[in-house]
This record gives C-alpha cells, sequence and structure tokens, in this order.
C-alpha cells in the first residue's frame, strides 16, 4: 500500500519511480494515438451532438446558426416525437420486464445441472447472434394479415381469433416489440445463467438441509447473490429498448400499412430528420433527449437497487 | 420406500423441466426452421392457406434465380471485409490499451479509464450525426474507411483486456524490463500471449457484433449497391421483390448461413465473450 503511494508522488509516469523514457515513448507512439482515435470516434461525437442540437444545422442550408433551445421547444410541439417518445416508453416498459423475467427463468431452469445444457443454451442464444433484418423480414411475413400470416393462422388453428397485427398501430408496436424481446432473450439469459454457476454449490445445499423449498433457496440465496448482474441487465436492457432501430425499420418499410408512421421510435425520428430530411440541428436535440432521458432512467433504476439493499 | 418415492418425484420434475426447455427453445428458434423450410417450397405452397411446415414438393430455384436478382456474393465480401479489418484493430488496439491501463500510472488514468467505461452504455446510434458529419468532413461517405472507422475501437474490449492482464504478475514484466526487453518487446512477447485467450475471446465478439449489431451505420453510410452488406442488400433485395417470397425466405437464409455457421463453430467462446462483454460498444 505505502509503496503505491509512494510511485505515485514520485511522478507522473513509472511504476517503480524514475520516470522510464522507453515507457514514456510507448505511451507517446500506441497509447495516444489510441486514445485519439477513442476521442474522434466517441468523445467527440458524443459532445458534438449537445452542441449541434442547438444549432438550425440543416446539409442544404450553406450556413449554420445558433439558435438556442429552439429545437427542443419545436419538439414538444412536434407530433410525430411525441408519439415516438411514447412509443419508445412503452419499448422499455414492455421490453425490458420480459426480458428480465424470461430471461432469469429460463436461466435458473438451466442451472439445474440438467443434461443437453449446452444445447439448449444454444438454442436460446442463436436469435441474438443472427442478423435482424432477415429475423424481422420472417417475423414480420409471420404477422402478414388475414389467414396469409403464420401467426393468424395458428391462432385460428387452435380456435382463437384473427389479430390485425400490422393494421392496429396498437398491437403493431407490441408485436414488434416481441420481436426486440424474442431477439435479445437469450443474451439476458446468458448473463444470469453465468452468475448462478458462480453461486457456490455449498449454499443451495446447506439451505436444502435446512429444509427449504426449491423456491426459497431461489428467492433467499441465489436472487440476492447474482443481483448485482440484475441490475447489469436491467440497465442494458433498458439502454437497448430505448434506442431500437432496425426491427421498427424493417416493419415500416414497403408495407401497405397505416400504422408506418405510428410506431415509430426516437431513434427511428432521429434516422428521419437527419438521413431523410438533412435537418442535423433537429436530429440532434432529438438524440440528445434519447441520452438524457435514459441517463435518468438508469440513475432511477441504480437509487431503486441501492435503496433496495438498506 | 420412502427414498425411491423422492427419487422418482424428482424425475417427474426433471421431466417436467425438460418439457418447459424444450417447448420454449424449440419456439426460439422456430423462425429460423420455418424460413429454412420454406426456402426450399414452391410459390403455390407458400402462399398455400393451409401452410406445412416440409415443402410439399422440394425445389432449388428460389436459390438459382438469387444471383440474377442481386450480388449476394459482393455482399458477403463487404461484410467480410468489414468484419476483417475492424476485427484486427480490435486484436492489436485491445490489448495494447488493456496493457498500458493495467500496469501502467499515470495522471488522469482513472478518469481516461472511466471515460471509455461510461461510453459503453451510450449505443452507436444516439451520436451518429455528428460521427456522420465527421466522416463528410474527410470525405469518407460511402466508403469502406468510413463504414469501418467508428468500429476500429472497442471500449468494452479495453475493458475486459484489462481486467485479464491485470492476472499477468508484474514480475513477469520487471523480470523482462531487467533483461534490457523494450516496452513493445514486453507486450509483444509476454502481455500479447498471455492475455491471447481474452483477445481472441473479444475479436470474435467483434467479429459477430459488426456483421449483425451495426445495421443502422452501414445503412446511413453506404448508399451504393458496391458498398452494401449482407443486411443491406437484403433489405433492397426485399424491398423490389416485395411478393416473391420464396426469393426473399432463401435470401435471408444466405444472410443467416454465414454468421450461424461462424456461431456454431464459435459456439463456446462467443458465448464466454458475449456474457462478459455485453457485445455493444
Amino acid at each position: 500500500m505505502a509503496k503505491k503511494k509512494q510511485s505515485y508522488l514520485r511522478g507522473w509516469l513509472g511504476r517503480q519511480g524514475s520516470i522510464k523514457r522507453s515507457q514514456m515513448l510507448f505511451i507517446l507512439t500506441i497509447f495516444v494515438p489510441l486514445i485519439s482515435l477513442f476521442i474522434i470516434i466517441r468523445i467527440i461525437p458524443i459532445a458534438a451532438t449537445l452542441g449541434t442540437s442547438f444549432t438550425n444545422m440543416h446539409l442544404i442550408r450553406p450556413v449554420t446558426k445558433f439558435v438556442g433551445m429552439k429545437n427542443f421547444v419545436r419538439l414538444l410541439e412536434d407530433k410525430q416525437f411525441i408519439s415516438a417518445f411514447f412509443n419508445s416508453i412503452e419499448y422499455v416498459v414492455v421490453a425490458v420486464p420480459l426480458e428480465i423475467g424470461l430471461g432469469l427463468l429460463f436461466a435458473l431452469m438451466l442451472s439445474r445441472k440438467i443434461k443437453f445444457e449446452s444445447l439448449y443454451e444454444t438454442l436460446y442464444f442463436i436469435p441474438y447472434i443472427l442478423p435482424m433484418v432477415p429475423a424481422a423480414i420472417v417475423w414480420k411475413w409471420f404477422y402478414s394479415p388475414g389467414s396469409f400470416g403464420l401467426a393468424n393462422y395458428l391462432l385460428e388453428s387452435v380456435g382463437l381469433g384473427r389479430v390485425p397485427w400490422m393494421s392496429n398501430p396498437r398491437i403493431a408496436l407490441l408485436a414488434t416489440i416481441g420481436i426486440h424481446v424474442w431477439k435479445n432473450l437469450g443474451y439476458f439469459m446468458i448473463i444470469f445463467l453465468v452468475a448462478l454457476k458462480n453461486v457456490p454449490a455449498e449454499m443451495r445445499e446447506a439451505s436444502k438441509v435446512d429444509g427449504a423449498t426449491i423456491w426459497q433457496t431461489i428467492r433467499h440465496i441465489e436472487l440476492p447473490l447474482i443481483k448485482p448482474i440484475i441490475l447489469y441487465g436491467i440497465v442494458m436492457a433498458t439502454v437497448w429498448s430505448w434506442s431500437a432501430f432496425t426491427e421498427v425499420y424493417i416493419m415500416t418499410q414497403g408495407t401497405d400499412i397505416s400504422t408506418g408512421a405510428e410506431i415509430q421510435v426516437l431513434i427511428y425520428r432521429v434516422f428521419q430528420e437527419a438521413f431523410v430530411y438533412h435537418s442535423m440541428g433537429k436530429g440532434c436535440a432529438i438524440s440528445f433527449v434519447v441520452f438524457l432521458v435514459s441517463l435518468v432512467i438508469i440513475l432511477v433504476q441504480f437509487k431503486i437497487f441501492r435503496w433496495g439493499e438498506r | 420406500m420412502k427414498r425411491l418415492a423422492t427419487r422418482s418425484k424428482i424425475k417427474g420434475s426433471r421431466i417436467i423441466l425438460h418439457l418447459c426447455l424444450l417447448v420454449t427453445s424449440v419456439i426460439m428458434v422456430m423462425p429460423f426452421i420455418w424460413l429454412v423450410f420454406t426456402s426450399f417450397k414452391e410459390k403455390a405452397d407458400i402462399i398455400s392457406v393451409t401452410p406445412t411446415l416440409l415443402p410439399r414438393v422440394w425445389t432449388l430455384s428460389n436459390y438459382i434465380k438469387l444471383p440474377e436478382v442481386a450480388p449476394f456474393l459482393r455482399f458477403f465480401f463487404n461484410s467480410f471485409f468489414i468484419s476483417l479489418i475492424s476485427t484486427l484493430f480490435i486484436i492489436i488496439g485491445c490489448p495494447m490499451a488493456g496493457y498500458i491501463f493495467a500496469k501502467y500510472k499515470f495522471r488522469g488514468q482513472t478518469f481516461l479509464f472511466l471515460l471509455i467505461m461510461a461510453t459503453i452504455l451510450v449505443p452507436l446510434q444516439t451520436y451518429m450525426i455528428p460521427l456522420y458529419l465527421i466522416m463528410k468532413s474527410f470525405g469518407w461517405i460511402n466508403t469502406y474507411q468510413g463504414m469501418i472507422f467508428p468500429l476500429i475501437i472497442m471500449s468494452s474490449g479495453i475493458f475486459f483486456l484489462r481486467q485479464n492482464i491485470l492476472t499477468i504478475p508484474d514480475e513477469l514484466i520487471d523480470a523482462s524490463r531487467m533483461d534490457g526487453c523494450s516496452e513493445f518487446g514486453i507486450f509483444w512477447k509476454i502481455i500479447f500471449p498471455l492475455s491471447f485467450a481474452a483477445t481472441a475471446a473479444i475479436a470474435i465478439v467483434n467479429w459477430v457484433f459488426t456483421w449483425s449489431q451495426v445495421f443502422i451505420w452501414y445503412l446511413v453510410m453506404a448508399n451504393s449497391e458496391k458498398l452494401f452488406t449482407m443486411e443491406l442488400g437484403l433489405m433492397y433485395f426485399q424491398r423490389h421483390y416485395i411478393t416473391d417470397y420464396g426469393g426473399i425466405m432463401a435470401a435471408c437464409v444466405i444472410t443467416v448461413l454465414p454468421i450461424l455457421i461462424f456461431f456454431l463453430i464459435f459456439r463456446r467462446r462467443i458465448i464466454e465473450g458475449v456474457s462478459l462483454t455485453g457485445m455493444k460498444y
């Protein structure tokens, strides 16, 4: 401990005290370019998103002016933005509990030292690894209207009625969220499974000896122990569902449904404003809202978890 | 007697467990199974009002006509090339940055490291507009370098490699320093080989990521068919052949196939790596 402190005091570089010229050279030639790249690719764009959101930047307009909060004020009156905002909220509210809940359920089932475990694991994981575009195309085809779509055919064959998957915007949005959940479920299952496997077997055995039922063991031993991973999972699930794009984009592409505009989410709006209408300022304003709100949600989630610990 | 009863009870619950797992896992992959069988169906079979899983008549016609309407081989090459270049950068960059964060001490290090960690939580789509403008100022719109550039740094990879390199004992590094090994020599002869398993996991994860998770960036950057990745190609194909379901399904299979094979080969490493890094930037 003391040694560590000393090395800090002795100077800028070098663990053993004196600055090694070779170490300095290594940092200058390798690290500085790497970090500069990182700053160009990540930090500057993230900062510039905020900066650009206060301007009226437009790809076609030659001069860019500072317009203050005008973009944000305009967003409040923009019906498309408002509906996209609430659709994104719905995305988070529906997708996160489903992903975390089902992910936990599958992970708990798989962690019982079961045969063919790796086979099940692989099957659950496959949707996460594969590209979203073909997956969304297949799902969209399942959702096709009438008895033509497989989803309705299956519903009818078990005696249930048809569902207007694509023509009712509320249902179309839920159907799209369904694709998102189906796609990402495997990821959460895997991280929970890895965490559950790290729970010491003695703890399970001990609670069994004490006469605890399997539910009590899960509730009082296993879940509290993997709590940090659950928090991580909730944060990731929130970020991903909050910034979902591809499945929405595919669902709105080239169909004759009237729901195209009604199932859009925030990133879809960003894409439309910036790369279809070339209004970079407005696009950045929406991006910044996305960024800010996700930050607030994450902080609240951390607070709730901390609070639960006391 | 009692013991036998509990044993059979355990066996019963095992069977129920297996049943649950089997049903849900089959549901998870059902869309892909259905997709594959559909791509071998004839047109009349596909739009039949009483669909069956297996084709009534097997046909390859959906696949045979694909190369005529869209250059999927080219799309495959583009996806491959982008993943390859990006992964090469990751293989060199992540261990180097990880090494410096793990074994060096300098002012601002903690801050920089936290900054890198924080960007893991910010998805690319939220800052793609300024990124696009930067690429535009470089004149890199609609080029390979523009598509690859944001993918050559992987924050979660740097974090993962740092954690891994921390476990390499300092004595090893100090000893080779005594022997007159240069800093780059230490990296190349000690750090890189010892952390290679971690680097390989990161590289494979990055390959899958660049192949199938950054669709929106490719969509923004590439606007000529020559640069389309497989997903972009598939999207334009399905836009133009909207009623040709057989063709679309065959194109979907072609798009899914390379990464599926890759996954089945590197299954263990991918699952391990993904559960550790999250596979987002």
